[in-house]
Formats: C-alpha cells, sequence, structure tokens
C-alpha cells in the first residue's frame, strides 16, 4: 500500500527525526537568558505602546503626542533622572501588542510598559509584562483590571469604564428625570459604561425603560435612536467609545429632531475632540460627564491646551491628556523611588503620588491601584476663537471605581454585563 | 544518491541546524518571532494544502484557528488538564471544519472563496457574541502553556518541531494516492467524475484534514500568547494567510514557511523601524506576483531545475 | 411594527443599498469585463473619499468634490491597471493578488496623508435637511444617494445596451477572442473599464463621505459588502448588483430591528441561501 517513492524518502525522514530529537535533547539545555531591566546611572528606559495605525489610530496618536508633551516640558526628566522612551504600534490588534511589549521587554530592555489603550490590547501586555515581574502603566477603561482581574504590578493612570457615570446616573435622577434609556456598544466597554449610569441612576429611584446595545462600528443609528425614540423616557444616556460611531449617532439623533425634545447626557468619551471637530455647531450645549475637560479653568490644562495646540493645531483629546497623565505619575513616582524600577515597589511609589492638580484634577489612587478623582459635569461651548470645547458646570469631587458602594459590595457583584439591569 | 540529491539533504541539514541553533545564538525576542513564524508557517501550509493540491482558495481559514484556539483557551481557563483540553480543541476544530466542509464541499473557485470568506467572519462573529464562553472583545487570560514547554526556548523548539513534524505529513499526502486525487480535482473536476471518484467526498476530507492543521496552529498560537481573543478569527488573519501561501509559492512544500518568514519580518521587524511598513509589505506583494509568479519557493524550484539541467517535475 | 416604522427602516436599507449599488457597480463592471476580482476597490473608494473630504472642505464645493473624488480613484486605477495589472493579464490568482498589494499600499497612503481620525464629508445645505414623508421626518441626504443610485443604473443601463462602447463590453464580455479578431482593441477597452471602476469607487467614497465616516479600516469593511452584494447578484450583473445591493441594504436595516443580535452576520443568510440554489448568484452566468 506504500507508494515506491515513500521508501526513498525514508532516509530523509529518519535525518529528519535524528535531527528532531537531537533538538528535543538539545532543549534540555537552556541557553543564556536575557537579562531585562537594568538601569545606566541616571536613567531610565520605559516602553510605550499605542495603535498608531488601524481603525483607532488617532486615538493611539493623540496618546504619543500627549506622553511627549510631558517629558519635552519638562526636559526630558524626572527630578534627576534622565527618561528615554522607546515607542510601539500595536495597531490596535492584540497579538500584535503582545508581540511588540515582548521586543520592548526583551530586547529593548525597557524597565517599564506604558499602555496600550484598546482593552483586549491591554489584558494581553498586562498579562506579558506582569509575568515578566516589570511593571505597567495603563490608561484604559476595562473595569476589572484593577477590581477582579487585579494584579499588584498593574497601575491605572485613569477612570474605569463605568466610573464617571456614577454621578451621571444619579445627577440625571436628581434633576427630575424618572425614567432613562440607554444606548451603549456591544461591548464590554459599553457594558460597563452603561452599567456604571445605571446602577446609580436605578439606586437612586429611577427606571429604565429600555437599553439599546449597538454593535461596534455602527453605519446606521437609525434604528436604535427609533428605538429610543419609542419608549420616550424623561432623559437618554450614550455611553460612547467615540470616534465615528459618537459621531453617527448624533447625526442620527439631530436628524430625527430629537436634540430639542429629550435631554441627552454623554459620558467621557462621547463628545470629545475628535467628534466635536467632525460635528461642529450641532454640537453646542451637549453635556457629559467625563474626566478630561479641556476647558476646565485651571492654569495647568489651559497650559497644556495652548501648548499642544501651538505644537499639533488642534485641541488635544482624553487620549492625549491621558497619556500625559501616565507621564505626569510615573514621573512623580521617580521622584519618589530615587529613579530605580523595581517591579511591586515602585507601583507602591506610584500609588502614594497625591497630585493636587494635573490634567484630571487633584489625583489619589486607591488600594487596587486605580485613580480616584473629579468627575466634571461639561456642557460644549464656544470657545473665544470659535472653536468648540467642553467647560465644566459641576463638579463631583472624588469619585471611586467603586461608585457610593465600597469595594466590599461592589466586588460582590459580577463585572457589568450586558444583562445587569440595575437590581 | 546523485549530486543534487546531496545537496538536498545538505541544505535539509543546514536548515535544521538553523532552527536548533537559534535559541542559543540569537537573542529572546527574535526566537519568540521565529515561533509566531512556525505558527503563521502552520495555519498557511493549512491553506496551502487546499489552494496547493486541489485549487481551492479558502481565506477564512482562521476560523479553523480561532475553534482550535478558543478550545483549548476554554479549557485551560476552566481548569481541564492537558488531555482534556487537547481534546476540547479537537472537538471543536472538527466541528468547525464539518461546518466549512459542509457548505463548501460541492462549490470551486470564486464560491468557494466567498463561502469561506463568509464562514470566517461568522466565526469571528461568534467569538465576539458569545461573551460568557469566549471572554468576548476582552478576550481569556491566564491560557498557561503546558509546563514542559514554558519557557520561550522550550516553546520555540516544540513550536518548531510540531511544525516539521505536520510538514512531514503533508509531504507524505503529497504524494500519497490521496494527494494525486486532489490534484486531479485541480486539473479537471468533471473528468474526475467521470473516473469515478466522488469529488465532494474527497473535497470534504481534504477541508477536514486542512482544518486539523489549522486548528493546530490555534493551539499553538493560544499557548504562544497566553491570551486569546476574537482577533484571531479576523479576516486580515485568514487573507495574511493566503498572502503567505501565494508569496511562497502555492503548491510548494516550504512556500508557507519562507512566505511566514517575510510576512513576520515586516509585520513585526519592520514595523519597529518603519512606519510605513504596510507600504513595504504590498510591494514586496506586487513585486513578487509580477517578478516571481510562482511565488519565491516556485522561483527557486523552478531556478534550481535549470541549473541542474533536470526537465521540471510534473505536478509540483 | 407601524407602517411609519417599516417605511423608515425601508428607506434606511434603500440608502444605505444606493451607496453599495455606486460601488458594486463598478467592481462587477470590472470583473463582468476582464474577470478581474479587483480587491483594491474598497481601497479605491476610500481614497476617493478622503480626497472628496478635502476638496469639499478647501473649496465648499461638493460638486467639485466628487468630481475630485473620481478622478483621483480613476487615476490610481489607470497607473494600476497599465503598469501592473496588465503584465499578468488572464492568470486569476496573481492579479487578484496585485490588487491585494495595491490595496495594502494606497490604503496605507490614506493614512500617511490624512491621518486616523473619521472623516466625513461638509454636505451642501440644500442637502442637509430633513423632509416631511407622511408622519416621518427622513434626511435629504439619504433620499439624494437614492435619487444618485437610480440615475447611475439607468446611466449605466443605456450605455451598456444603447450605445456602441457598450456593445463593445458586451462582446469583450462575451466573447474575447472572436472580439479581438473582429479588430477591437481589447486591452484598451480594458483600461478603460477599470478606470471606470475606479472611478465609480471614488465616486462612492464621496458620497458616503456624507453617510458614514472614513477612517482606517473603512476600505475593507465595505469592500466585504461590496464582495456579498455581487455574490447575491452574480459577478458581471449589473441587474444583479442593482437587485443584490438593494437586498442586502434591506437585510442590514430589518436585521438591526429584528435580529440585533444577529445583524452581524445577517447579510450572509441571503448570501448563503442563493449559493445553495444559484451558484451563480441571481443574474449571474456560471462560469466553466
Amino acid at each position: 500500500m506504500i507508494p515506491r517513492r515513500w521508501k526513498r524518502q525514508r532516509r530523509a525522514a529518519r535525518l529528519v527525526l535524528v535531527v528532531l530529537a537531537v533538538a528535543l535533547a538539545a532543549s534540555a539545555c537552556a541557553p543564556d537568558e536575557d537579562t531585562g531591566g537594568g538601569e545606566t546611572g541616571g536613567t531610565v528606559k520605559l516602553g510605550f505602546i499605542s495603535p498608531v495605525t488601524g481603525f483607532v489610530a488617532a486615538l493611539g496618536t493623540d496618546m504619543r503626542r500627549g506622553w511627549e508633551m510631558y517629558w519635552q516640558q519638562n526636559g526630558g526628566k524626572a527630578g534627576d533622572v534622565t527618561v528615554q522612551t522607546v515607542f510601539e504600534d500595536d495597531t490596535g490588534d492584540p497579538e500584535v501588542a503582545l508581540t511588540k511589549a515582548r521586543r520592548l521587554v526583551e530586547q529593548e530592555q525597557v524597565q517599564l510598559v506604558a499602555g496600550p489603550i484598546l482593552a483586549n490590547t491591554a489584558y494581553a501586555v498586562a498579562g506579558y509584562v506582569a509575568g515578566r515581574g516589570l511593571p505597567t502603566v495603563q490608561m484604559t477603561g476595562a473595569d476589572d483590571l484593577t477590581q477582579r482581574k487585579f494584579d499588584p504590578l498593574v497601575l491605572r493612570v485613569g477612570y474605569t469604564s463605568s466610573q464617571s457615570n456614577f454621578p451621571a446616573g444619579q445627577w440625571a435622577y436628581e434633576q427630575g428625570h424618572k425614567t432613562a434609556v440607554t444606548i451603549c456598544p456591544d461591548y464590554a466597554f459599553g457594558w460597563e459604561s452603561c452599567g456604571g449610569f445605571v446602577s446609580a441612576f436605578v439606586k437612586a429611584g429611577g427606571k429604565i425603560e429600555r437599553q439599546v446595545w449597538h454593535p461596534l462600528g455602527t453605519q446606521d443609528f437609525s434604528t436604535y435612536v427609533a428605538q429610543a425614540r419609542q419608549a420616550n423616557p424623561d432623559v437618554v444616556f450614550i455611553g460612547s467609545a467615540g470616534g465615528p460611531d459618537a459621531i453617527l449617532f448624533y447625526k442620527s439623533w439631530t436628524g430625527f429632531g430629537l436634540k430639542d425634545r429629550i435631554p441627552l447626557v454623554g459620558n467621557c468619551c462621547f463628545a470629545d475632540q475628535v467628534f466635536l471637530r467632525e460635528v461642529g455647531e450641532e454640537a453646542l450645549d451637549l453635556q457629559s460627564f467625563t474626566y478630561w475637560s479641556e476647558g476646565r479653568d485651571s492654569p495647568l490644562v489651559q497650559r497644556f491646551v495652548q501648548a499642544y495646540e501651538q505644537q499639533h493645531k488642534e485641541i488635544p483629546s482624553l487620549y492625549a491628556a491621558g497619556a500625559y497623565t501616565m507621564a505626569q505619575v510615573i514621573a512623580e513616582a521617580l521622584k519618589k523611588t530615587g529613579g530605580k524600577i523595581e517591579g511591586e515597589d515602585f507601583i507602591n511609589a506610584a500609588r502614594q503620588v497625591s497630585l493636587s492638580e494635573s490634567l484630571y484634577g487633584a489625583l489619589t489612587f486607591d488600594d487596587t491601584n486605580n485613580v480616584v478623582g473629579p468627575v466634571y459635569r461639561t456642557r460644549v461651548q464656544r470657545r473665544d476663537d470659535g472653536t468648540l470645547w467642553s467647560v465644566v458646570e459641576q463638579t463631583f469631587p472624588e469619585v471611586s471605581q467603586f461608585g457610593t458602594e465600597g469595594k466590599e459590595a461592589f466586588l460582590e457583584h459580577p463585572v457589568f454585563s450586558r444583562d445587569y439591569t440595575g437590581q | 544518491m546523485s549530486a543534487a540529491r546531496w545537496a538536498g539533504v545538505a541544505a535539509l541539514a543546514a536548515g535544521i541546524a538553523a532552527v536548533v541553533a537559534a535559541p542559543y545564538v540569537l537573542p529572546s525576542y527574535t526566537v519568540s518571532l521565529l515561533t509566531l513564524m512556525f505558527i503563521a508557517a502552520l495555519l498557511a501550509s493549512s491553506v496551502n494544502l487546499l489552494a496547493g493540491l486541489a485549487g481551492l482558495v479558502s481565506i477564512g481559514h482562521a476560523g479553523i484557528a480561532a475553534a482550535g484556539a478558543y478550545g483549548v483557551a476554554w479549557a485551560t481557563v476552566h481548569g481541564l488538564g492537558l488531555p482534556a483540553a487537547l481534546g476540547v480543541a479537537a472537538a471543536l476544530t472538527l466541528a468547525v471544519s464539518v461546518v466549512y466542509a459542509l457548505t463548501t464541499m460541492r462549490t470551486s473557485g470564486i464560491v468557494f472563496l466567498m463561502i469561506t470568506l463568509a464562514l470566517g467572519i461568522t466565526v469571528f462573529g461568534l467569538a465576539l457574541k458569545l461573551s460568557s464562553v469566549t471572554g468576548g472583545q476582552n478576550g481569556l487570560t491566564g491560557v498557561r502553556r503546558p509546563g514542559m514547554v514554558g519557557e520561550w526556548w522550550q516553546y520555540y523548539f516544540f513550536t518548531a518541531a510540531v511544525y516539521g513534524a505536520c510538514l512531514l505529513v503533508l509531504a507524505a499526502m503529497s504524494r500519497s494516492p490521496f494527494g494525486l486525487t486532489l490534484r486531479g480535482i485541480r486539473e479537471s473536476q468533471s473528468r474526475m467524475t467521470s473516473l469515478g471518484y466522488s469529488v465532494t467526498a474527497v473535497k470534504f476530507v481534504a477541508i477536514l484534514v486542512s482544518g486539523a492543521f489549522a486548528g493546530c496552529a490555534g493551539v499553538l498560537l493560544a499557548w504562544n500568547s497566553e491570551f486569546l481573543s476574537p482577533s484571531v478569527a479576523s479576516f486580515s488573519r485568514s487573507a495574511l494567510a493566503v498572502v503567505i501561501v501565494i508569496v511562497g509559492g502555492v503548491g510548494t512544500l516550504l512556500g508557507p514557511l519562507v512566505g511566514a518568514g517575510i510576512v513576520v519580518a515586516a509585520e513585526y521587524w519592520l514595523s519597529s523601524y518603519v512606519e510605513r511598513w504596510q507600504t513595504v509589505l504590498g510591494a514586496v506583494l506586487i513585486l513578487v506576483v509580477l517578478f516571481a509568479p510562482r511565488g519565491i519557493v516556485g522561483g527557486l524550484e523552478g531556478l534550481a531545475g535549470q541549473l541542474t539541467h533536470r526537465p521540471r517535475k510534473e505536478g509540483s | 411594527m407601524t407602517l411609519d416604522e417599516f417605511l423608515l427602516q425601508a428607506l434606511n436599507g434603500l440608502s444605505f443599498g444606493a451607496l453599495l449599488f455606486v460601488l458594486a457597480s463598478g467592481f462587477t463592471l470590472v470583473f463582468g469585463l476582464m474577470h478581474i476580482v479587483n480587491l483594491a476597490h474598497g481601497a479605491f473608494y476610500l481614497v476617493g473619499g478622503y480626497v472628496g473630504i478635502v476638496t469639499a472642505t478647501a473649496t465648499g464645493s461638493f460638486l467639485a468634490a466628487i468630481v475630485a473624488g473620481a478622478a483621483t480613484a480613476a487615476v490610481i486605477g489607470l497607473a494600476s491597471e497599465r503598469l501592473l495589472l496588465r503584465r499578468v493579464r488572464g492568470k486569476e490568482l496573481p492579479e487578484v493578488l496585485l490588487t491585494v498589494g495595491i490595496a495594502l499600499v494606497v490604503a496605507d497612503a490614506c493614512l500617511a496623508a490624512f491621518g486616523g481620525n473619521p472623516r466625513s464629508i461638509p454636505v451642501p445645505s440644500v442637502l442637509s435637511e430633513s423632509v416631511r414623508l407622511g408622519d416621518i421626518t427622513y434626511p435629504t441626504y439619504r433620499l439624494f444617494v437614492i435619487s444618485l443610485a437610480v440615475a447611475l443604473g439607468a446611466l449605466l443601463y443605456v450605455v451598456q445596451h444603447r450605445t456602441r462602447f457598450g456593445a463593445l463590453i458586451r462582446a469583450g464580455v462575451d466573447d474575447r477572442e472572436i472580439a479581438e479578431s473582429l479588430g477591437i482593441d481589447v486591452p484598451r477597452v480594458f483600461t478603460a473599464m477599470f478606470v471606470f471602476g475606479a472611478a465609480l469607487a471614488g465616486l462612492a467614497g464621496v458620497v458616503a463621505a456624507g453617510l458614514l465616516t472614513l477612517r482606517p479600516g473603512a476600505d475593507i469593511d465595505i469592500l466585504l459588502f461590496a464582495l456579498v452584494v455581487v455574490v447575491v447578484g452574480g459577478l458581471g450583473s449589473l441587474e444583479g448588483a442593482a437587485v443584490g445591493s438593494a437586498l442586502i441594504g434591506l437585510v442590514d436595516a430589518f436585521s438591526k430591528v429584528w435580529v440585533p443580535e444577529f445583524s452581524y452576520f445577517a447579510v450572509f443568510a441571503p448570501m448563503a441561501i442563493v449559493l445553495m440554489f444559484r451558484p451563480a448568484g441571481l443574474f449571474g452566468r456560471s462560469r466553466t
């Protein structure tokens, strides 16, 4: 049954098998390991990953710019220590993000990794980097990163996806809105964003008429807008991830004449600069609950906005602000540790950082390495020169990722999912 | 053996020596790229099996790989032991391959391409939707490798060995009666039918076999990253597999490996130095198509044939 | 579902389908004549759209944007066909792969030139209002897209069946060799068709920029829809592209309302059904 030609190949096959066996035997001897993380004199080397190409290229580019701006403004130093950054592009894909993280750690020998932004890329990178014993600093919103999937080597310089929406839910009810409809993208970020609003709104006494979930990348929102209108709520909450979805949703919303009919409240990332640049006038007076307000009356914020605008001809988005703040916290932590980055010690030092002023406001960290900070209710206004930005109308100080519940009670129930209705 | 034969064996031995020596002379990051290369080559080989032998180009094979990957990932995360995890991966791969086979076994050409495209995207969508099982968009973390191959260099040898073994099986299959039957189908389906072959049944089996290799690649991928998200089933992964096959040379044994080397180098190595690496990859593609239409390995084989003045063997 | 809602969704489906028709018509015509599956079609759409946006923002003229966008895509199509595709004429797989390479280069060039921000086109005020249709208000722009597609379809039909150029095309489609032996300059006709197809893709991009947003990756998103449309309608058939795009647009719109969980895969259902019963597509001709 065996073809004759196969017999001729047997010699080659045997040779191959012998060599494979040798290889397996060789595998018993470990090669030299690349030792990582050595600091040379007063210099530290940091790795920075963000999606500079791919479908979220705008976010990744803004992140890089914000990060670079911090170091530019501080002479590339944190105290006496010089800081070098190696940049990598994750294209928005977790496999690529992971491989780039490997490169940063094993080839470039960075001592810490910052970024990336998309939740799945962040989980992949954090898992690997923490597994190597190095600290990582994130700004992604994925709730569980500092909750049920907490790791002592991971610090989030930012807010969870649900965090800034707790005050939104409470406030909406206090305005006299008894019923609400929520519209969020149908994946973890959306579930967590709406979850924050819903939990606070229901707790305050409100009723959720309907939860509308749309696939990420929806091009036509008219169905969803129609569903919201049908339910006829007192208020609609939109928990957008920003970008094209936010723009297209809002076009539908105004196109169907709902702008002046039903009050709309946005989350952190709905009416960001990317949105405002595209939507223009129609966005005036839009209210959002967010942690980054580029129109906030703070000298630090205005200096940052001015410098950024001068360099990049655009008002900085929350991604630029977030990366800038990551850099700031890392710099402060470096000052505390005297320029040393040693695993958990560094994260502990970073967690002790308490900023009386940052782009987000007064920041501290809680004991699962997440930010405790202010949330702002903002409104879109025209600046003196005519460009649109959001200014602060109300401040909710010291909002925690656990809302008003407290850590233990909050962690009792599972992470916000599609099925969460507030009960 | 003839001189050409000795040259071939020597080249093979040199290649294997290089593979074995790599972790001792190259930095760990480069070796991890080689690991990725072998995994990509394995997926591309599964595509090459159908494209090269049977003339069926599938642009959705990442979907089958994802089945294997999610099978092993889910099982590992839920605490199942190694044999059980592999069992789950195998079962899921088989199930998905059967669906691919049943929906495409009566088709060929563009229709085959389009159906596999749709299937790949469907698997991607399912991975996103069934979030309680797959972790949805956020993915699954903590997919630990088997202890024995935990270190980077151990995993590299493991992946290389698996790829080598699969290569041997593919080579044998290519020369077997089954392989010849597939080639017959590529030449002319109607002729094969008139000769009494059940073309549909043969294609069915071929897709299952190809799926097995793809599922293997998926398992290797999940263990390599120790993380899994729906992007493993994405259209661009499937399309890249096809690109790898064609750049390397459709129907050649080592084509997928060469193609994988080039694409992995562009995606990971080049991209760290050149921001416009995708332009470079596109340009390489264009150049290969224009000047090496049988792919790089195909072109080299043709060249070698001319150099040794041997008539080109039929059916390579 | 009330009648008003039904009408609303139907119009949504038809307007998206109209956009798909503008895109798919070029794709299917190129295939019908040259048997090229042009996977760079999405990239032509993207570059045309971006150029249109930049033109409209600079000049304030939507018409200029359309011309600029279509022309840019046409020029890139010309370069692709004359310099690259001609060299692999007749070999299917190399042709397809060449278009993949072109798509990669063009899409990356778009990222480099226009950045990663999602962009849309400033629509002329006459089109940016809404119109009352019974009880519902419907955006005028979407109705414009539908009219555009109908006009385009009519034009293409007339050209194909009533003009000499159309006769040349049909001759080339029917039998290339005979057409050549009759003295028709087939290579030139091919180039013209490819350029025309690219121009249609560019036009689709400019029009789409008023309906959707353009960003990195939009080329692949829309290409997948176009592929489904031509598979359903039949590769090479203009009627098929028309029926297919209307069908896919409607399925997309209604599935979002009726089966939102599965709207992602919903468009594959008609494709699966068609392939099961008429593998060549609704209006396609089976190729041996």
